[in-house]
């Protein structure tokens, strides 16, 4: 199974994340270096993410729309992959032995499921429905 | 200058040639200590500047080994170092020289005076060793408890603080005072750095800033380069491959956040929001998935379907081969999620068409299957690799000709793979060892047959008995079949019975799951080409010895049949349903004593419940049409399964490679509200129509 996803690499896995940004409700996928925090893959509207932001609205206001996108893209990046350290650094101090797997951040408009692992992180952003 | 130089040089070869002769003894067996002491006196020597100090040393040295050097006389470089002006040993080597002979002899008794004074000389550099254990001991300790309280293990910077804080751990006794104030001196420098740190990262959260802090500057740094290498990693797409499965599992699950208190915006009236639904109330049934993916289950067709026993969301179906794509595998088993629906959870693969493929209740990792080359296949979903973990060889005593029939039988702890090929060869495997079957039997069509050929299509076990099972046959018959021979019987096909009633190859036969106050594990479903689904009886194995010939039953063909048939006796179905295409699939519901589903030609699935009604389905589907099957006008379902545990799920595939799960309402489904009577309702028409058959006799 594995290697059947592995025979075309690069296709595969635009295939793979565009098929689960083709899924309902989704906004956006990030993909990052779990050691760096660089990041390796972007997809969706990040902007809509964060679409009511206090102060970040009008601060990005006079930028041009590619900037935007990548400031955004770069802040959450940020953001999340601080969160994940926390949570990972809590798992630790619970027990040296264990290991932190996902994360599911819900809150009143969306939900972001982290799929941490060793060298690579996950990020799916996603509308919550309607309740 | 020079001369003192040259001096020190020879006398730096001289102790070189101590130590090499040293390590030769301590090689051979004797004390090491002094290999080792001696190797730590030699640097001491180079480096001390006074040359007197260097004199004595050496004097004390070489006088002492004199001895030792006489008898083990090697004569390398220090000879050719010395000089004349050398302080004493020059003359006294150049005669050694000539005695390099006694080489052989040396590491002998005499060894002992020479040990006596390096290690009083060696005592005083003794610092130098503990210093080397100390530094090993920092390195083991790096990973420590320092890394989770201050800071994630994912920084690197992390890792460099650490280091030097370890030793605090190290049970050094050796270790003087001043180094452990030292220690504590960075331990509290590092604390502090740490502490700045986290001020610094606690900000740039607080701001949201882009603060230059380890994430955004590894962002601006990744060059195009660095990115491709990345993102083409196997790694990483392997990664993605698990992780995005996580994710719209994830996502598929149904919301636990949901808050029942609150209102609810209309949803109360079902049927209109439902879809496809067939039937009426609570015998409604109602389509609530499709499997269906582009890539493995494209122009195949499903050849069946099996739930897993061990989690109630999973279920596999096998494929055919897709003839448009000669280069992908023949063979495919694909294991469904339920919260996965548009791609399968795991794919595996087979050189030839897999013809029927069943998880082993025994084991939940092990799938099983046959395949259209004749061999059985075992997958493991523990393997990373799609191929089987084994197959049958195609050589030798297995299979030559299609399986399309696979059991497991027996019991957690023995249990057998039994298969069945339409040559009408049935063989038994142990999953250890799939090279060679265990057990070999030929079914052969019993005398009155015109001829002995036997090509099952279908095989049924009992849910009691792992020795008797009934296969369907091509030609119309349904044969019960024994695997060992037992009294009065033999193993293979047992001629004293057989049951007939289907004009066309029989499609399917499926005991009674009977897990209920009444025992109907004798009751069959059959399905079969000539547009009928059948009820039998089974009479027992063991019962079948006491059949004379002349207790002939049958009602319609028994009597012509008679003369022909000295010792054969023939049952007849007890109920024939009638349907309006071709049957391909009936089995009973898991948990409901009266409930059957049968898929058709047609493409409906059709749920019987036979304490309710025997001239008609109680509920009728058609699965919602794929785009390619409508345009190919392919609707036929071939196979059909149920969920064993709860039996309110059934899924269904077909031609069109379409995977359908349905739900059935609560008077044909699920484990509650099973009244007993509704199985001494099924005993009772039972009974009613078997003295309506003695009576018509």
């Amino acid at each position: 199974m594995a290697d059947a996803v592995m025979g075309n690499g690069a296709d595969a896995l635009e295939e793979t994340l565009g098929r689960l940004n083709k899924k309902a409700g989704v906004k956006a996928t990030i993909v990052l270096d779990r050691t760096s925090g660089a990041i390796l893959k972007t997809s969706g509207q990040i902007l809509s993410v964060r679409a009511s932001r206090g102060d970040g609205s009008s601060s990005v206001a006079g930028l041009t729309e590619g900037q935007t996108e990548t400031q955004a893209v770069e802040e959450l990046a940020g953001m999340v992959w601080n969160f994940v350290n926390a949570a990972g650094g809590l798992v630790q101090d619970l027990d040296a032995e264990d290991e932190l797997k996902l994360l599911r951040l819900r809150t009143k408009r969306q939900e972001l499921v982290i799929v941490p692992d060793p060298k690579y992180l996950l990020i799916v952003v996603h509308d919550t429905p309607p309740a | 200058m020079q001369q003192r130089r040259e001096e020190i040089l020879a006398k730096k070869a001289k102790l070189a040639e101590l130590k090499r002769q040293r390590e030769l003894r301590a090689s051979q067996g004797v004390r090491q200590s002094i290999g080792i002491s001696s190797e730590l006196a030699s640097p001491t020597a180079g480096r001390s500047d006074s040359r007197r100090d260097i004199e004595t040393l050496i004097d004390s040295l070489v006088g002492e080994s004199r001895p030792a050097s006489v008898r083990g006389g090697t004569g390398s470089p220090g000879p050719k170092g010395s000089r004349p002006n050398s302080v004493i040993s020059g003359g006294e080597y150049s005669q050694e020289n000539s005695e390099v002979t006694a080489v052989a002899n040396g590491p002998a008794a005499p060894i002992q005076t020479l040990t006596a004074t390096p290690l009083v000389t060696i005592y005083e550099t003794q610092p130098s060793p503990v210093k080397e254990v100390f530094s090993y001991s920092k390195a083991v300790q790096t990973t420590e408890e320092w890394t989770s309280l201050a800071r994630p293990r994912a920084l690197s910077s992390s890792s460099d603080i650490d280091e030097p804080t370890t030793p605090t751990k190290t049970p050094s006794k050796r270790l003087s005072r001043r180094e452990r104030d030292r220690e504590e001196e960075i331990r509290e420098k590092l604390r502090k750095e740490i502490e700045e740190e986290l001020r610094a990262t606690k900000e740039f959260i607080d701001h949201g800033t882009a603060k230059p802090s380890n994430s955004s500057f590894a962002t601006r740094t990744l060059t195009s380069e660095e990115l491709n290498a990345l993102i083409h990693s196997d790694d990483l797409v392997y990664f993605l491959d698990h992780s995005t499965k996580v994710a719209e599992k994830a996502l598929g699950e149904p919301d636990i956040l949901t808050d029942y208190t609150r209102q609810i915006s209309d949803q109360d009236d079902e049927d209109d929001k439902l879809g496809n639904t067939g039937g009426r109330g609570r015998r409604r049934i109602r389509e609530v998935l499709r499997f269906y993916d582009e890539r493995w289950s494209k122009k195949r067709m499903v050849s069946s379907i099996d739930f897993s026993p061990k989690h109630k969301e999973l279920l596999l179906a096998s494929y055919t081969k897709n003839p448009s794509a000669p280069h992908e595998p023949d063979g495919v088993v694909q294991i469904w999620n339920r919260f996965l629906q548009d791609r399968p959870e795991l794919v595996f693969h087979a050189q030839s068409d897999i013809l029927t493929a069943k998880f082993s209740p025994f084991h939940p990792n092990l799938i099983v299957g046959g395949a259209y080359s004749g061999q059985v296949l075992l997958w493991d979903t523990r393997s990373r690799n799609p191929a089987p973990v084994q197959k049958t060889p195609l050589t030798g005593s297995g299979h030559t000709h299609p399986v399309y029939a696979i059991d497991m039988v027996g019991t957690q702890n023995a249990n057998n793979i039994i298969s069945v090929s339409t040559d009408g060869a049935v063989c038994g495997w142990s999953v250890d060892m799939l090279a060679q079957p265990q057990e070999n039997l030929y079914l052969t069509a019993p005398p009155p047959a015109k001829q002995e050929d036997l090509s099952p299509t279908c095989m049924a076990f009992p849910q009691a008995d792992p020795t008797f099972f009934l296969v369907g046959s091509e030609e119309g018959t349904i044969f019960p079949c024994h695997r060992y021979d037992r009294a009065g019987a033999k193993a293979g096909v047992d001629a004293r019975v057989a049951y007939k009633g289907h004009a066309a190859p029989v499609m399917s036969v499926d005991f009674h799951p009977a897990r209920g106050p009444v025992d109907l594990g004798d009751l069959v479903i059959s399905s079969s080409l000539d547009w009928s689904v059948k009820l039998w009886k089974v009479r027992a194995p063991a019962a079948t010895s006491g059949i004379t010939p002349t207790t002939t039953v049958n009602a319609t063909t028994g009597l012509p049949g008679a003369p022909a048939v000295p010792d054969g006796y023939v049952v007849t179905p007890l109920l024939d349903f009638v349907r309006e295409d071709v049957v391909y699939d009936a089995k009973w519901s898991p948990t409901r004593p009266g409930v059957f589903a049968c898929v058709d030609g047609a493409g409906y699935v059709e749920v019987w419940d036979l304490t309710v009604e025997t001239e008609e389905p109680v509920a009728r589907i058609a699965p919602s049409q794929s785009k390619e099957a409508g345009r190919l006008g392919m609707h036929s379902l071939n196979k059909l399964a149920w969920e064993p545990s709860e039996g309110k799920r059934l899924a269904t595939g077909g031609i069109d490679g379409v995977v359908n799960v349905f739900e059935v309402g609560e008077e044909l489904g699920g484990k509650e509200g099973v009244k007993t009577e509704e199985w001494t309702a099924v005993k009772k028409l039972v009974g009613r129509i078997e003295a309506g058959n003695a009576v018509a006799v």
